[in-house]
């Protein structure tokens, strides 16, 4: 059995109860902290660097270090936004965090504002998570009633007001600057730095943006310590545990806490119950929607930040979204760019018409109309994206970009013999599997 | 520290925060641009201004547009990736843009159609569908065709970022942006036919020279918008002998990139039908000399029988420095009764408008925007000249306290503090405003929002006092120098600036600082003073308040003169018309409120448009070797035929007689592009 | 009209408000809530609450999925069509019978005025996929003959 920090609280059916958490050590940092100032902001900052506590939102970047660009002298008030947008497909650990143990993320939240001296935070949720935000609004007023949160916050004459924001949907809202705008009530395109948000971010004040799964690891960084944290990942430069949301073909879909380094095989057959009777493995994205699919070569590889990106792709969010033999993924690939062409915020060229384009030529190649030309124009395109405005687009052509580099046979298959091999070839006598 | 840096092999040394497109563009590498445009910053939504930084504190391929230039920079702007890239961007906006240009009002002087050829993507290989959009109506001057945008974004940073109005925007998301308005309906932005030179394609056209001509097809050259007194710089495009449209120049001193809608489109004088384009006598139509002649003879022998000084002439501030020093010398050689100049009726204060600037304390409109604090005193902007409301506007952006001191209900597209106060009130409150010590003077019910006036002035470091000339009189004009004189000498770089009503207000009273209001005029007319009037490019019966007095005053003449291109109330109540050219047609020097004497080119010779002569024949045209109302004299030739000499034989010419006969004027000999500065001489 | 008393709150918030246009998405989806739509009365009554222009609201509103600026039905069906419920659902033949079920396509709205059709992105419950949200619930684990279960559940309740 691996440990569980982040989902230890989890019951079926049910949430945590605050009592329940505090009964699991829960608060017990946040009244340090304030009561006796111990740690101190600067310390708390300190402690996530070296807890190496990376961004769970998809970018990976290390709290610490983002905490510690708010200039020291930076005007007041300063926000701290907590990010529970969770759009990216194939993603639904925040809500399952939040549905989990409320209190763990509202800890987290008030001990991360702590550590800049945010005195107002803003948890920014997608309209889907309707439930998620109210049990946020319920569980923020228990929290105020304890003193916990809002004004002189157990008497330590700090604050931190708490506020619920709803979205009313698009994906591009849960990148960073483009929340800020959204939560400034304007179009949500993304900004481009400088200034950096942590300088000049909601109504041009220091904001720090950061993931639900990121600010519920705070309490347990603050409370257990950085070398605890770091040992419990299985790989040297790892450190703490990953809430991987799995989906797709697996016999248990789900989200599962793991230690960062787990192996994707592991995780997929002795957590997720391995691959629904049938099916065997052929790829899955390791981290969302927006990141490489893998294809089974690397079946045992370790999740985690550093191990991945040596081998090319990204953890992202963590969500495994696997694919079976009996899938295309010509048309899985169309079917992710339809949602990033539907989901560009429609500011920058690259993205706005050339994902377009590259959805196109996905299509006629699924439908058989593909030319050899085709693959060198994606190819193209999508290295291109780079170039554009925001991550999102870059985001948005890593699938397609292992579809063609990875999946190649697959691709040309589609060309040459114009059409889909998984549509002309019945039940599971002749998989196409074989050919890739 | 100015930064060094190297562009395509060459070197290049630009000021600091100076961006790597414009620095290119500096040293004559032109980087392809849709959304980046000076004014409107930039924002790197096209994507199209990718270059390669090869070496230096930025490396890799970066939007140029994005980038400061800073030393040590490598820049290639032809590597190949980059190019690639820029080709690629075009290709995706090309994908849903029509490709109408046929039938394009851009066609011919479109960005993007010179960018799609430049870039090298000439073969469409995208096979789908185009989205399409429905077009709105957005007024009589706009034409919409939203499928031809490529969402550069421009058109609704310039509306609601520059100017600070909110009925046009953009709305949709991913592929469906749709720029426009909530609904159809008549833009209300009076700048936004700035979105018809903005818009890098043929989203935004200028709708009423639709169907008059390609731009290669005009007759184009810049001039000087004789609308208001600002005297922005224009592109006046001709064809067929009639102005076609008119579009903004760029002027660094004075209007930037931008001309208001007024000035854009107040010109269909100039083409009317109305207009006088042959000599009358009596009823009798004639050519312009012969009537001239004609208007001689009668001032001699009224000269003889009343003596000079029962002959007069109005003028207007809407005439040339030279229309304006030619008459005004008639007048003094001929002792005639003077030169009544109808700007003062309009503008009572501007006298001491003139005599207050200095080349020390003068500002020009692009550099009020970068003042802190702005404090006007019974000027309305926007109303009386709208560009400089805008900058007012840009300074407000950048953090600048705007003040007014005013009785009138103003609007204006950015916030400011008013003290409702009259006209009357100006004066004491100006002279309260004290460097050092408390606010003074007889603030009374105003001592709180004026000593938060002088406080802010007290704080800022470059304070501009705006100052009108219309509803207030001499006193307060002179108050308001005399604040930036007490400022000044107390070290506070403080600059003045005047709003004049015309375009050649200030050239006017440069020539004659004494020259006379129209109300003397009107009543030594209505006395029998005056039995004769020549009235030059005249508005004074638009400017008179009191019409009956007025029209007594005209009806006691013995002879009424009219040199004009307008048809004017005085034109057609005239006994003798001459008419005279257009500034278009025979161009002009005219002095702004700023002191600065601009040349104004003419864009086309004179004459009867085609569309007249033609009277819809086809071929349009007359039998004949002249240019059928070809003969219309400039109006400060007039002022020669009509005293029965010959006019200096050309601009040339009509230079040096000027500049002699006014050693004021001397400076504009040596004008450049940008126009220079003329003050009274001490 | 929106009732006096939720223009007076609004107002109030308003006047609270150190920034206010925080509070616009707020108010649009609670004015949207009262109108079933964000019908042009409800955009231009939202702009004069928030003294905006109407402009600017559409700007907002054309820009976010969950403000309708078409008529909707009682119940707003959006069904995902993402990746995984696409892969587990079958999400062709899923929509099929959806639209058969309901008697019109995607983007439509049924006579009665009750069910209205549209696509949606990854809803969060991709452990639940296939899933659809209708209005804010979610139903996960659809197969056919518990989505007809449900249209007739809501047909009952009225
Ligand atoms: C297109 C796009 C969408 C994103 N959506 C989310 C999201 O829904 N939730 C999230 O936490 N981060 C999202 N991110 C990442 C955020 O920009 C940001 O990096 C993150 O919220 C920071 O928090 P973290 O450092 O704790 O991960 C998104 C990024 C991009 C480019
Ligand atoms: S953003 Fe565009 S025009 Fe703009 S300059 Fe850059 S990429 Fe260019
Ligand atoms: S793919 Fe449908 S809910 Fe995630």
């Amino acid at each position: 059995m691996h440990p569980r920090v982040l989902l230890k609280n989890r019951k079926s059916g049910r949430i945590a109860t605050i009592d329940e958490y505090r009964q699991s050590g829960g608060y017990q940092a946040l009244e340090n902290a304030f009561v006796k100032n111990d740690p101190p902001p600067g310390d708390i900052r300190e402690t996530l660097l070296e807890a190496r506590l990376l961004g769970r939102g998809g970018a990976g970047f290390p709290i610490g270090k983002k905490m510690s660009t708010v200039p020291d002298n930076a005007p007041h008030p300063r926000y701290l936004v907590c990010n529970a947008d969770e759009m990216e497909p194939g993603t639904f650990k925040d809500r399952v965090l939040i549905h989990a143990d409320p209190h763990q993320l509202i800890e987290g939240i008030v001990l991360a504002a702590r550590a800049i001296e945010a005195e107002i935070a803003v948890i920014f949720i997608r309209r889907e998570y309707e439930n998620a935000a109210r049990i946020l609004e319920r569980e923020i007023q228990v929290a105020l009633g304890a003193g916990l949160a809002g004004k002189n916050i157990l008497g330590s004459g700090h604050d931190c007001e708490l506020v619920v924001h709803r979205s009313a949907g698009r994906y591009i809202c849960g990148e960073g600057t483009a929340l800020t705008n959204a939560l400034e009530g304007k179009r949500a395109n993304p900004r481009r730095p400088p200034p950096y948000p942590t300088t000049s971010g909601l109504w041009q004040r220091p904001t720090e943006v950061q993931n639900v799964e990121t600010l519920c690891c705070v309490p347990h960084v603050i409370s257990n310590g950085a070398p605890w944290f770091r040992s419990l990942a299985l790989t040297e430069n790892g450190a703490g545990t990953k809430v991987f949301s799995v989906s797709g073909r697996v016999n248990h879909p789900g989200c599962f806490e793991l230690p960062m380094g787990i192996r994707l095989s592991e995780l997929i057959e002795e957590h997720a119950g391995g691959m629904v009777p049938g099916s065997r493995f052929k790829a899955c994205m390791p981290g969302g929607a927006s990141t490489r699919l893998m294809p089974g070569s690397m079946y045992h590889l370790r999740l985690d930040y550093s191990e991945m990106e040596k081998n090319g792709y990204r953890l992202g969010t963590g969500a495994i979204m696997v694919f079976d033999h009996k899938t295309c993924l010509v048309q899985a690939a169309a079917n992710l760019m339809t949602f990033f062409v539907r989901e560009s915020c429609g500011w920058c060229t690259p993205c706005r018409e050339g994902l377009p384009y590259i959805l196109d030529l996905l299509k006629r190649i699924e439908a058989g109309q593909g030319r050899a030309e085709y693959i060198e124009m994606i190819r193209k395109m999508c290295g291109h994206m780079k170039y554009s405005y925001c991550a999102f687009a870059p985001g948005a052509v890593a699938p397609v970009q292992a579809l063609i580099e990875d999946f190649h046979a697959e691709v040309t298959d589609h060309i040459e013999n114009q059409g889909c091999p998984f549509k002309n070839r019945q039940s599971g006598e002749n998989d196409a599997e074989s050919h890739y | 520290m100015m930064p060094n840096l190297i562009i395509d092999n060459k070197k290049i040394r630009v000021a600091k925060g100076t961006r790597v497109i414009d620095a290119a563009e500096s040293a004559g590498i032109y980087i392809p641009r849709f959304c980046y445009f000076a004014e409107l910053g930039a924002v790197g939504a096209c994507r199209v201004c990718a270059v390669k930084f090869i070496d230096g504190p930025v490396e890799g391929i970066r939007m140029s547009c994005m980038v400061e230039a800073e030393d040590g920079m490598v820049v290639a702007t032809d590597d190949a990736e980059a190019v690639d890239f820029r080709r690629h961007v075009i290709e995706w906006m090309m994908m849903n843009h029509p490709h109408d240009c046929p039938v394009c009002d851009e066609g011919g002087h479109c960005l993007l159609q010179d960018l799609t050829v430049a870039g090298g993507h000439g073969i469409r290989r995208f096979a789908g569908k185009k989205r399409t959009y429905a077009d709105q109506y957005l007024g009589p001057l706009i034409s919409h065709e939203e499928n031809r945008c490529i969402q550069c974004y421009r058109c609704s940073r310039f509306y609601q970022e520059y100017c600070g109005y909110t009925d046009l925007g953009v709305m949709g998301i991913a592929q469906r942006i749709y720029f426009g308005r909530y609904k159809d309906g008549v833009l209300e932005n009076p700048f936004s036919g700035n979105l018809i030179d903005l818009c890098p394609t043929g989203v935004y056209t200028d709708k009423p020279s639709r169907y008059t001509g390609r731009r290669w097809d005009f007759e184009r050259t810049t001039g000087v918008c004789t609308t208001c007194g600002l005297g922005c710089s224009i592109m006046v495009s001709a064809r067929y002998r009639q102005v076609v449209r008119l579009e903004a120049a760029f002027s660094r001193a004075v209007n930037g990139a931008f001309i208001c809608d007024r000035g854009r489109y107040g010109f269909s004088w100039v083409n009317s039908e109305n207009r006088p384009r042959q000599g009358r006598v009596a009823a009798k139509a004639m050519a312009p000399q012969k009537a001239a002649a004609a208007a001689a003879g009668r001032l001699d022998s009224l000269a003889e029988q009343y003596g000079a000084g029962a002959i007069a002439v109005a003028g207007s501030g809407r005439s040339s420095l030279e229309t304006l020093a030619a008459w005004m010398d008639l007048c003094r050689r001929r002792s005639w009764r003077g030169f009544f100049f109808d700007d003062l009726a309009a503008a009572p204060a501007a006298p001491a408008a003139v005599s207050g600037l200095s080349p020390e304390n003068v500002v020009s409109m692009k550099a009020v925007e970068s003042a802190d604090m702005i404090l006007a005193v019974g000027a309305d902007p926007l109303g009386e000249a709208p560009m400089l409301a805008l900058a007012m506007r840009q300074a407000w952006r950048a953090g600048a306290k705007v003040f007014a001191i005013d009785s009138r209900d103003l609007e204006w597209p950015f916030e400011f503090q008013q003290v409702v106060a009259e006209p009357h009130e100006i004066v004491d409150l100006l002279s309260g405003i004290e460097p050092e010590n408390e606010i003074g003077g007889n603030a009374g019910k105003h001592a709180g929002k004026m000593a938060a006036i002088q406080d802010q002035i007290r704080h800022s470091r470059f304070p501009v006092i705006l100052c009108g000339t219309a509803i207030v009189d001499q006193s307060t004009a002179l108050a308001a120098a005399g604040l930036v004189k007490r400022l000044r000498k107390n070290k506070k770089d403080t600059r003045l600036f005047y709003t004049l009503p015309k375009a050649n207000t200030f050239g006017g009273l440069l020539l004659d600082h004494r020259v006379q209001p129209p109300d003397e005029l009107i009543h030594a007319m209505e006395s029998g003073e005056i039995k004769a009037l020549v009235a030059v490019e005249s508005d004074l019966w638009q400017n008179c308040t009191d019409r009956d007095l007025l029209e007594r005053a005209l009806n006691g003449l013995e002879f009424l003169c009219a040199a004009d291109c307008m048809a004017t109330e005085l034109v057609s109540r005239a006994d003798i018309v001459i008419p005279v050219s257009s500034v278009y047609e025979a161009g002009g020097i005219y002095v702004n409120q700023e002191a600065r004497a601009q040349w104004s080119a003419p864009a086309h010779a004179g004459g009867t448009p085609v569309r007249i002569t033609g009277a819809g024949g086809h071929p349009p045209r007359v039998i004949g070797s002249a240019i059928p109302g070809g003969d219309m004299p400039g109006a400060w030739q007039a002022a020669w035929q009509i005293a029965g000499l010959a006019p200096p034989a050309g601009p040339g010419e009509m230079l040096e007689w000027m500049t002699k006969t006014y050693p004021v004027t001397a400076p504009v000999k040596t004008m450049a592009a940008q126009g220079v500065r003329i003050f009274p001489l001490q | 009209m929106l009732p006096e008393t939720y223009i007076n709150e609004v107002e109030k918030r308003l006047r609270r408000a150190v920034h206010p246009r925080e509070i616009i998405i707020d108010v649009m989806l609670e004015v949207q809530q009262f109108y079933g739509w964000f019908s042009d009365e409800a955009l231009e009554q939202t702009a004069r609450l928030l003294n905006m222009s109407p402009l600017e609201i559409e700007e907002l509103a054309t820009f976010y999925n969950y403000i309708y600026r078409q008529p909707v039905g009682k119940y707003v069906i959006h069904v995902c069509d993402s990746v995984i419920c696409w892969m587990i659902g079958g999400y062709e033949s899923f929509v099929e019978h959806i639209q058969e079920k309901l008697g019109i396509r995607m983007g439509q709205t049924t006579d009665d005025g009750m069910f209205t059709l549209l696509p949606v992105c990854c809803l969060g419950y991709c452990d639940l996929a296939p899933a659809l949200m209708i209005n804010r619930t979610i139903y996960g684990r659809l197969t056919a003959e518990k989505f007809d279960q449900i249209i007739e559940d809501l047909r009952r309740e009225k």
